[in-house]
C-alpha cells in the first residue's frame, strides 16, 4: 500500500470517470467512495463543535484547536485543506461561537492560504519546525480575531488571548498527533491509487 | 537568432499552473467575502438569526447528552460529601436560621409599609415573569465572545432579549433564541453592560465585562463617595432587560480601576431562570439607521429607502442628520 499523499490528479484516478456507462448503484458507489476526501474537513469540524465543552473557565483560554487542526492538514494534506474549505469551516466556527459571520471565516482562509504559500518555498516538516510556526500563526490569528472582531462591531480585549495562545502551545502535539494518526489509518488506505 | 526561445512547456506542467491560478483567484474571492460579510455584520449585527438558531439546536442536545455521565459522577460525589458534612453543615444551618427568622421578622414589617406607601402614591410597577428554567449545557470557552447555551428555546417561550438569573445572582440574557436552545451573553463578554446601583450608598452605575474573571464598574453617576471592598451592587432595572434587586457582585478593588467579583458562576450554576424582559423597550424604527452623513439629494427624496427615517413634517427628512451639524 503506497503511503504517498492525495493529490488532484489521485483524486479521481487521474481520468474523468465514464459516469454515463456505470449503472445507478456503481455511481454512487464511486462518489461514496470518496468520503475519504471529507476527513480533514470533519475533523477540523468535530474540534471546532469540541471547543464549545461545557468548562467552568472565567477565561478564554481553551486552545484553538480548530485553527490547529487547519494548520495540520493544510501541511499534511493541502489539497485536502484548501482556503474555500478553511472558509466554510469558519463560517460554522462564526456560528459555533456567536461572533460576527465572518472573523474565523477570514482568518482560516488566510491562514490555509499562507500555509500553502509557505510549504512550496520553506516547509520541512520537521515537528519543532511546524510547532513553531504554528504558533506563530496562532498569534497571528489572536491578533487579527481582535482587530476583525472590531470590524465587525464587537470590540474586544486583546490580553486575555495571550492566555489562549499559552494553551494552544500545549495543545499542538496533541491535535498534530491525532490529525496524523487519522493520515495514517484512514486517508493513506485509499492513497496514491 | 539572438534570443533564446521560450521553452515548451508540457500540458501536464500547464495545467497545474492553470490549476494554480484559480486557486490563487479563489483563494482571494473567499478572504475578499470573509471581509465583506464582516462589514454586512457591523452594519447588521442581527442577520443570519435564523442560521445561528439552527446551529444552536444542533449543538445544545449534543452537549446535553454528552454531559450526563460527568453530571452523574458529579452528582455523587455531592451525595458522599453532604453525608460527610451533615453534622456541621446542621449546626450552621441552626445558626443561620435563627438570624434569617429575625431578619423576616422585620422584612414582613417593611413589606407592610412599602405595600401602605405605594397604595398612598399609586405607584405601578411591572412585575417579574418566569419564563422557563433551563440548564446550561455548553459554553464557549475557547472563543472571544463569553457566551452559554441553554437547553430551552422559542418552543418553551424564550425571546431575544430575556435575563437570565440562577440561584447565587444575575448570569446574562438572551442572545440567539433556537427552537429548543438559546445562547445567553454572559456579564464577562465585553458587549454586555448592566446598570447596577450600590446598594451601600444608592449610586447608579454601569457593569461592563472585559473577557476576565472580574468585571469593571463604570460610569458612576452621582457623588464620588470612596467605594468599600464588599460593596454589594444590585440591578438597578434600568434599560428594561434585567429586573431590579438581582445581585450582580461584590467590589473587591481598593482604589478606583474598580473591579467587581460575580455573585454567579455561569457555569458551576447548571440551572438558570429565564424571565420575561422586564419592562420591554417599545419597539421603533426598522432596519439599521445609520449615523453617516447623508447626500442633500438622498434627503430631499426622504432617504435611503429604509436607511433614514423620514419626518412627517418641517424641511423633508433628516431631522437626526441636521441636529448634529
Amino acid at each position: 500500500m503506497s503511503r504517498a499523499p492525495i493529490t488532484e490528479r489521485s483524486m479521481f484516478g487521474g481520468y474523468a470517470p465514464p459516469l454515463r456507462l456505470m449503472s445507478g448503484a456503481e455511481r454512487r458507489r464511486w462518489w461514496l467512495g470518496h468520503w475519504r476526501l471529507a476527513v480533514p474537513a470533519v475533523s477540523s469540524l468535530f474540534l471546532l463543535l469540541f471547543m464549545t465543552m461545557p468548562l467552568p473557565l472565567p477565561l478564554p483560554i481553551f486552545p484553538e484547536l480548530g485553527l490547529i487542526a487547519i494548520f495540520v492538514w493544510a501541511t499534511f494534506q493541502p489539497s485536502l485543506m484548501p482556503p474555500w474549505a478553511a472558509f466554510l469551516i469558519g463560517l460554522v466556527a462564526d456560528l459555533l461561537f456567536a461572533q460576527p459571520l465572518g472573523v474565523n471565516a477570514t482568518l482560516f482562509a488566510l491562514i490555509a492560504g499562507f500555509v500553502r504559500w509557505f510549504e512550496v518555498r520553506y516547509g520541512h516538516h520537521a515537528h519543532i519546525f511546524d510547532w513553531a510556526l504554528a504558533l506563530a500563526l496562532v498569534a497571528g490569528f489572536e491578533i487579527g480575531s481582535w482587530l476583525l472582531m472590531d470590524l465587525g462591531g464587537q470590540p474586544t480585549a486583546l490580553a486575555p488571548l495571550g492566555w489562549q495562545w499559552l494553551t494552544s502551545l500545549l495543545a499542538y502535539p496533541a491535535v498534530s498527533a491525532l490529525c496524523g494518526r487519522l493520515q495514517r489509518t484512514i486517508l493513506a488506505a485509499d492513497g496514491g491509487r | 537568432m539572438d534570443w533564446t526561445p521560450a521553452p515548451r512547456r508540457s500540458s501536464a506542467i500547464r495545467r497545474d499552473q492553470n490549476f494554480a491560478i484559480i486557486g490563487a483567484v479563489i483563494s482571494g474571492a473567499v478572504v475578499a467575502t470573509g471581509l465583506a460579510m464582516l462589514l454586512l455584520a457591523r452594519v447588521n449585527p442581527d442577520g443570519a438569526v435564523r442560521v445561528r438558531g439552527a446551529v444552536l439546536d444542533i449543538v445544545a442536545p449534543i452537549w446535553a447528552v454528552a454531559r450526563a455521565p460527568v453530571d452523574g459522577v458529579g452528582r455523587a460525589a455531592d451525595a458522599v460529601g453532604a453525608y460527610l458534612g451533615a453534622v456541621s453543615e446542621n449546626r450552621q444551618l441552626k445558626r443561620d436560621l435563627a438570624e434569617a427568622r429575625a431578619e423576616l421578622q422585620r422584612a414582613a414589617a417593611d413589606r407592610q409599609a412599602l405595600r401602605q406607601l405605594r397604595r398612598a402614591e399609586a405607584v405601578t410597577e411591572p412585575r417579574r415573569r418566569l419564563v422557563v428554567t433551563a440548564r446550561i449545557v455548553s459554553a464557549t470557552p475557547g472563543s472571544v465572545v463569553r457566551t452559554a447555551i441553554i437547553s430551552a428555546g422559542a418552543a418553551q417561550g424564550v425571546k431575544l432579549g430575556q435575563p437570565a438569573i440562577s440561584a447565587d445572582g444575575l448570569i446574562g440574557r438572551t442572545i440567539e433564541v433556537g427552537r429548543h436552545s438559546a445562547r445567553l451573553l454572559l456579564l464577562s463578554d465585553p458587549a454586555s453592560r448592566v446598570p447596577v446601583l450600590i446598594s451601600r450608598t444608592g449610586e447608579a452605575a454601569l457593569v461592563k465585562g472585559d473577557n476576565k474573571p472580574s468585571f469593571e464598574l463604570s460610569a458612576r453617576a452621582g457623588s464620588d463617595a470612596p467605594l468599600k471592598p464588599g460593596d454589594v451592587l444590585l440591578t438597578s432595572g434600568e434599560g428594561g432587560i434585567y429586573p431590579p434587586g438581582v445581585p450582580v457582585g461584590t467590589i473587591i478593588s481598593r482604589e478606583p480601576p474598580w473591579r467587581v467579583r460575580p455573585a454567579a458562576s455561569p457555569l458551576g450554576a447548571g440551572f438558570v431562570r429565564i424571565e420575561a424582559a422586564y419592562q420591554p423597550l417599545p419597539q421603533e424604527a426598522e432596519g439599521p439607521i445609520f449615523d453617516a452623513m447623508v447626500p442633500a439629494e438622498a434627503r430631499r427624496q426622504g432617504g435611503v429607502a429604509g436607511t433614514v427615517r423620514r419626518a412627517e413634517s418641517g424641511d423633508g427628512a433628516g431631522e437626526r442628520e441636521g441636529g448634529d451639524e
